[in-house]
């Protein structure tokens, strides 16, 4: 599903974010992406969904090699990869639905229809109740499941998730996170980024651990545990 | 269905967007307004000298000279087929009519002409074409006709006059243009310019759409249209002062220019016609203006 070899990405006059990166990610699988802060976690999901272009490299989603795609092409990957942002990213001055509505609304959907498949993904994230409140009046848990709504909304093949529980407290987390995994149960792949060593111990999924833009662990949790605790 | 779902969104979004920045789309709407309202009584200044073009083409008459040694029944028969050809009057002028009335025109110099020792002027017709010929174009084809016909020397209608008069009127008709082109662009960027803010506005909007996948176009059409809707309702307060200025000063302008329009003419500053232009410029206008914004934001 998500492809990555010998990927590299650098900024001007900056050291590179990610170096040398190979890794494959299946269909449907849960994988956590984990390290310290400035380890490149951010920049390798923005590679998988384009808003960032390799140096170097290959990655490919979904059989698509990202590096060749015409910039016109990108919308169209998009449409197929949902993405749950570490800052949100909700207008605050639209109610829960019309921010759900968001990418119904670009493909085109009616609007009869676009009510009833907002309807049906708030009552899974639990938020039906909410649909007519404007996002600055949910708890931190909740607007994030605005946005896991969003992005599940146009039944994505893929979710990626940046630092999901990033502002969360504990029992949100687990609350979001069990979210994620149903999400996954129902056939998605998700990918989720995250520097929280809790969640990667309670929740025994496939991580990738970087350092300094370099993958150090790609494994499953109880090693990658033991390799945070080495330091 | 998906392209009428995308229609019924763009428009949804378009009217929100005029609802959230009305200031800002006041300003453009006023600014569209204004340079079609002078674009407008432009275009009325324009109408007002092709009318005084063609009531002097229509005014002079067509006069034929015939050759040395035409008689008068040749100058009848002459006199006789342009006459049925153009619908018109057509009168023979004998050599001492048109003697007796130079003479008349000179007045004290006139009896100068006592002293010629024979007549110089030929026989000549004078023509009085029919209403639907007074126009330059037409006296120009029938003074060519004329002056292929073997008897006549030469025909002559005050070409000169006309000529000029249409020079002048193409004159203003491209100053016009090139003055119209000049404050168009300008309006296209003042209109640019206010959209560029309700865009900034819309910034995280956009930011988001395109992170959904929305492609350029899906992003650039609402603002097309509620470049759009500036436009057509600048068009609309153009034409709403056109008609103020017709009711207020129409009457004043009819008596004061009743001297360059034809016959039964009369001066509107609001027709259909002019209503379909204004409408027309006004969205070119505001959609340029949009086309602008919106794609110079895109490219940042």
């Amino acid at each position: 599903m998500i492809q990555m070899f010998h990927v590299s990405k650098s900024y001007a006059s900056a050291p590179p974010c990610l170096t040398d990166v190979t890794l494959q990610i299946d269909k449907g699988e849960f994988v956590f992406v984990t390290g310290p802060s400035g380890a490149g976690k951010s920049t390798l999901l923005k590679l998988m969904f384009c808003a960032e272009r390799a140096t170097s490299g290959q990655v490919l989603v979904d059989g698509r090699n990202l590096g060749r795609i015409r910039n016109s092409a990108v919308p169209f990957l998009r449409r197929n990869v949902g993405v749950v942002f570490q800052d949100f990213k909700l207008l605050l001055q639209r109610t829960v639905s019309e921010n759900v509505a968001f990418p119904l609304q670009v493909l085109g959907v009616s609007r009869v229809e676009c009510e009833e498949r907002v309807r049906k993904m708030l009552r899974r994230v639990g938020l039906a109740h909410k649909a007519d409140s404007l996002p600055p009046r949910l708890s931190g848990g909740e607007q994030q499941r605005v946005v896991i709504a969003r992005a599940l909304v146009n039944e994505p093949t893929i979710l990626l998730a940046d630092e999901p529980t990033g502002n969360l407290d504990p029992e949100l987390t687990i609350e979001i996170l069990d979210l994620l995994c149903d999400v996954n149960v129902r056939g998605t792949t998700v990918v989720v980024a995250t520097h929280d060593a809790s969640v990667l111990t309670r929740y025994r999924k496939r991580i990738i651990r970087l350092q300094g833009g370099r993958v150090v662990f790609d494994g499953n949790e109880l090693r990658g545990r033991a390799l945070m605790a080495a330091g | 269905m998906r392209a009428l779902a995308n229609t019924a969104y763009f428009w949804r979004c378009a009217v929100q967007g005029v609802r959230r920045a009305p200031l800002v789309h006041l300003l453009a709407v006023f600014t569209i307004g204004m340079v079609l309202l002078a674009a407008g009584l432009a275009r009325s200044g324009i109408s007002l000298l092709d009318s005084l073009t063609e009531s002097i083409g229509g005014e002079v008459e067509l006069t034929v000279y015939l050759r040395e040694g035409a008689t008068e029944s040749s100058a009848a028969e002459v006199a006789r087929l342009l006459g049925s050809k153009t619908g018109g009057s057509a009168m023979v002028v004998t050599p001492e009519a048109a003697l007796a009335r130079l003479r008349a025109e000179l007045r004290g110099v006139g009896d100068a002409l006592r002293d010629l020792p024979s007549n110089p002027l030929p026989y000549s017709v004078q023509l009085r074409v029919a209403p639907a010929l007074r126009n330059p174009a037409a006296l120009r084809a029938l003074a060519a006709e004329a002056r292929a016909m073997p008897l006549v020397q030469d025909a002559d209608y005050g070409e000169e006059a006309v000529a000029r008069l249409t020079a002048i009127s193409r004159a203003v008709r491209y100053a016009g243009l090139v003055a119209f082109t000049v404050i168009g662009l300008a309006t296209v960027f003042i209109v640019a310019a206010t959209l560029q803010l309700a865009i900034y506005a819309r910034r995280d909007e956009i930011e988001i759409q395109k992170l959904v996948g929305a492609t350029n176009r899906f992003v650039k059409a609402p603002f097309l249209v509620e470049g759009g809707i500036q436009g057509v309702l600048g068009a609309a307060l153009a034409l709403a002062a056109l008609w103020a200025f017709s009711q207020a000063v129409g009457p004043k302008l009819q008596l004061l220019f009743a001297f360059l329009l034809r016959p039964g003419a009369q001066l509107s500053l609001v027709s259909p016609s002019v209503a379909c232009e204004l409408l027309l410029g006004g969205g070119v206008l505001g959609l340029s203006g949009s086309f602008v914004a919106v794609g110079r934001f895109l490219k940042t």
